[in-house]
């Protein structure tokens, strides 16, 4: 029978599996070992002498031996095991890591264990900081006196409960000997300062969101189709991961130096969006899919003029209308829309889009009542268009080899610890994200008022002149529909 | 006359209702509290270096003791809240103790849950399972004694506990799952309308009376030793010269 702890939550939300935690759990285990597992020492309090104190060298010295790694790797490992709770500091009890010297811990009882399945509850939290209040006669920590304050505020209905329970905890404690006391404390102590870490530091047990899906119900077996499914996801899992692995700064090399470590602006500067000249790992990205190009703006920039070359300008600019109107606000919808309708789709318009029949009839019935996603089925054909077609001209067109060509490739930083320094202490705060905004408003304003010529435009002057005579140019290769 | 009898009898029902009840499941709630808070401290020892047959057998004494508290209080509490005769205060104040009550059930369900789990990860037979080296060595026998109310604990239990009473406590979750869906079931009580009667920092209040108390007591008898001490070495003294 599966002990399910649900607590009547109806709004069934689970915490999601924590994988580490039983495997945390087995080598605790190991550790106990009298004869293979981590020496203990008693630990010499001004009275009484309490056992099974081990030493933070013992304990990274264990984990070195018993994993056959490095000491660097055996204290990351300690410290997990501290900042999740099964090794408590008694010495500096707030900072949970693993000092490897003779600073003393001692391993945390099995109840206050971190578990998936048991949420820590805000009723504990309160009954604790209430029993700590009638120890420490109302002196409690400021942010345990906040904590304490929104507490009563939040759970006043149990306060009743709250307050007898603590009382009753507190003289319950009291039957035990000195040394368990004083143990318990330091265990019950522990346990919060993981689970409610106090202000500057972060718990060890934050999971993020929870899930929809009981991760402790029972598995349902994969049927084939899945299986299939789940090989094709990892495929192109692994796929995705191939091509942009030297393209992720956490795995590969930041050119010129990462920003973060360095504290040197120069690899944002170098990729800014509307710089003139690329790096070339920008211009490699762009090459990887269509929609890495439209997303990164200098490659839009890039691809706007090749298409201007052609005369199908008017694809992009539908696809950008259309993207202005889905991410804009609400209040200026109705006339984004009447303007794109007038400019894009309308018989005769002046930078008419060519798409079939269908989607047309579709788009303009919704016109009538325009909303954010009106003119998705559009986007979405004039998108798979310019892909399919425009796409492979511009990765093979001169404008494109010549950007690439061009494109820069920085040299690596060498910073000394003294330039480290210096750098950190020149960091200065980037551009306003209003003024950013600005500038790109002002951007959009100057392409729209010298917005480039398309051919239907100049059709319709070339037709003109052809009524005095004049030859027309070569028809364009049309999109087909 | 029969008639004036079965009045008395209505009377005597009304007053055994309105006033004996509810100071019934006042105690019995403290006494629910008071298990509850002893069976927390249990469950914590288990799987430490204080657990053992005795932990065991108390963890089952305590928990059958919550039960019948928590049995015997839910009739009362759930046959006053469903009177529709009450007046609003007392209504008010029943479901205060509704609320104690469905809090400490809660606790004790949960505590129980754990407990079966840490039980069945740490059996106190197979050698090669070893209990952790909490520091706590120990015995928990005072507190199972102030769980149930007596003075020492008496043990018989079998040496297979360990693992004869998870059945048990298996079934006795399933109950008491069982009886707090019913009771949320029968009851209509909005349990975040409650005001709680203690404000903030209402526990420091009693128990600074009772450390006064016991310092006060100290004081006095520290007193009367030294008063003691100085009559004797003022006789001593008188009779050496």
């Amino acid at each position: 029978m599966t002990i399910r702890n649900t607590l009547r939550d109806h709004g069934q939300r689970y915490r999601p599996r924590m994988a580490c935690l039983k495997k945390a759990e087995k080598m605790l285990l190991e550790m106990q070992d009298p004869d293979t597992g981590v020496k203990s020492q008693p630990q010499r309090l001004v009275i009484t002498t309490i056992p099974h104190a081990i030493t933070g060298e013992d304990i990274v010295a264990w984990l070195a031996d018993r994993f056959q790694v490095d000491t660097q790797e055996a204290r990351s490992f300690g410290s997990m095991l501290v900042a999740l709770g099964y090794i408590y500091p008694l010495q500096d009890h707030k900072r949970l890591v693993i000092k490897p010297d003779a600073s003393l811990y001692r391993f945390q009882t099995p109840y206050f264990w971190p578990t998936q399945q048991w949420p820590v509850e805000d009723t504990d939290y309160a009954i604790y900081l209430a029993k700590r209040n009638i120890r420490k006669k109302g002196i409690l920590e400021i942010h345990e006196q906040e904590q304490y304050n929104r507490l009563h505020k939040w759970m006043n209905h149990k306060w009743d409960f709250i307050v007898m329970q603590a009382k009753e905890q507190y003289r319950a404690a009291k039957e035990r000997k000195k040394p368990d006391r004083v143990v318990f404390d330091c265990q019950e102590r522990a346990y919060w300062v993981v689970h409610r870490p106090p202000p500057g530091t972060v718990s060890g047990m934050d999971y993020g969101l929870d899930r929809r899906v009981d991760p402790n119900a029972d598995e349902v077996t994969g049927e084939r189709r899945e299986i299939i499914v789940l090989h094709i996801l990892s495929c192109s899992l692994v796929k995705y991961c191939a091509t942009y692995h030297s393209h992720d700064p956490f795995l590969s090399k930041c050119l010129p130096s990462n920003p973060w470590q360095t504290d040197d602006n120069t690899y944002w500067t170098l990729n800014m969006h509307n710089v003139e000249i690329p790096t070339k790992m920008r211009v490699e990205r762009w090459t990887f899919s269509f929609r890495e190009l439209l997303s990164d703006p200098r490659g839009r920039d890039d691809f706007r003029l090749f298409l201007k070359k052609e005369f199908s300008g008017e694809n992009l600019a539908f696809w950008e209308g259309c993207e202005d109107l889905k991410w804009g606000t609400a209040t200026q919808m109705k006339e984004k829309a009447e303007q794109i309708y007038k400019t894009f789709l309308a018989r005769g318009a002046p930078r008419w889009i060519n798409i079939d029949g269908k989607t047309m009839e579709i788009t303009v019935s919704g016109l009538r009542h325009p909303h954010r996603y009106v003119l998705d089925p559009a986007q979405t054909h004039i998108y798979m268009l310019m892909k399919k077609d425009s796409y492979g001209r511009y990765l093979k067109s001169p404008v494109f080899k010549d950007t690439q060509k061009k494109a820069v490739c920085p040299e690596e930083h060498k910073f000394s610890d003294a330039q480290l320094e210096q750098n950190a202490r020149n960091r200065r705060p980037s551009l306003s994200p209003i003024i950013l905004r600005q500038q790109e408003q002002e951007q959009r304003a100057k392409m729209a008022a010298n917005a480039p010529v398309d051919i239907t435009q100049v059709m319709s002057k070339l037709s003109k002149q052809g009524k005095d005579g004049k030859e027309l140019p070569p028809s364009r290769r049309t999109s087909k529909t | 006359k029969p008639l004036s009898a079965l009045a008395c009898a209505q009377e005597g029902a009304w007053i055994e209702r309105n006033f004996l009840w509810p100071e019934e499941c006042k105690t019995m709630l403290d006494a629910l509290n008071k298990v509850t808070a002893c069976y927390r401290h249990l469950v914590i020892a288990l799987g430490s270096t204080s657990d053992s047959q005795n932990l065991r057998e108390e963890l089952k004494k305590t928990r059958k003791k919550a039960q019948e508290l928590a049995v015997a209080n839910r009739t009362k509490l759930t046959s006053l809240l469903k009177d529709k005769t009450i007046s609003k205060e007392d209504r008010a104040e029943y479901e205060r103790l509704w609320v104690l009550f469905s809090s400490s059930m809660d606790l004790l369900e949960v505590d129980m849950k754990r407990s079966l789990e840490i039980g069945q990860d740490f059996p106190l037979k197979v050698p090669t399972r070893h209990l952790i080296q909490t520091g706590m060595t120990g015995s928990t026998t005072t507190v199972a004694a102030r769980a149930m109310s007596v003075q020492n604990m008496k043990y018989e239990a079998d040496s297979n506990i360990d693992t004869a009473d998870l059945r048990d406590l298996q079934s006795e979750i399933t109950q008491v799952s069982q009886m707090m869906e019913e009771m949320e079931m029968k009851v209509q009580v909005a349990p975040w309308a409650v005001e709680a009667k203690q404000e903030a920092g209402a526990e420091l209040k009693s128990n600074m009376k009772e450390d006064a108390g016991f310092a006060s007591i100290c004081a006095v008898v520290g007193f009367f030793v030294i008063i003691t001490v100085a009559v004797v070495l003022g006789y001593l003294v008188v009779n050496m010269s």
